[in-house]
């Protein structure tokens, strides 16, 4: 399988295409870049917690709506955390 | 994309005695709808108002004037996130050992980037192999 970057790039290709099935609009896609900038330029990258920080625990609900918590889990071994924005 | 990408080294994940956890601000309608359509075998918790994302300091406001875009789908952070002032988390993937120290951390502000997840996998391999010399030194 192609690697998930370049299938990503090429999304972002055919979206800034303006062809359909997208059909996005230019100043849509202006707007999209310079909120990008805008965020990188804003440091908050630089403020997100570090290697070498202790991560904050949490106790947060899944998607059947069972309590699962960031200690229980670390008993059982090491733990990836993906931060997701929303599937829109 | 980025969560079938996670899924897809998921087994490789718990091989090595790791779990994969995907936090997200999006109401667990949302979240039990999308796990079941992409037959997700990890978490997707509900971080709700971002209270763990602001921890991490991962917590941006959208600008004005891409809310505007948003708007034709209905304002999508405040219907799937319960957020109308259109806080959002910046795309991140940690890895934390377990003693809770973050081991690996892939944080950019640029959403069309993301780290591959055979990274994620030769940084669990790293810490999970230098676990078990610490086991058997001891």
């Amino acid at each position: 399988m192609a690697s998930l970057q370049s299938r990503l790039d090429e999304f972002k290709k055919a979206f800034e295409s303006g062809a359909p099935p997208y059909n996005a609009e230019h100043e849509a896609i202006e707007k999209m870049h310079r909120a990008t900038a805008e965020l990188k330029a804003s440091g908050t990258e630089q403020q997100a917690l570090k290697i070498g920080d202790r991560a904050p625990s949490f106790t947060l609900f899944n998607q059947d709506h069972v309590q699962v918590s960031s200690s229980d889990l670390l008993r059982q071994g090491p733990l990836v955390i993906s931060f997701f924005r929303g599937h829109w | 994309m980025k969560l079938e990408a996670l899924q897809g080294i998921n087994s490789e994940v718990r091989a090595l005695g790791a779990q994969v956890v995907v936090l997200t601000p999006e109401l667990e309608r949302y979240t039990r709808a999308l796990h079941k359509k992409l037959n997700l075998t990890f978490d997707m918790l509900t971080d709700l108002h971002l209270k763990t994302a602001e921890q991490f300091r991962l917590v941006f406001t959208l600008p004005d004037y891409l809310r505007d875009l948003y708007k034709p789908f209905g304002n999508a952070p405040d219907r799937f996130h319960d957020e109308p002032e259109c806080r959002l988390p910046i795309p991140a993937r940690y890895v934390v050992d377990k003693q809770g120290i973050i081991r690996a951390a892939d944080v950019n502000a640029d959403y069309t980037i993301h780290p591959e997840p055979s990274e994620t996998l030769k940084q669990l391999r790293m810490l999970t192999g230098s676990l078990a010399a610490l086991n058997l030194r001891a």
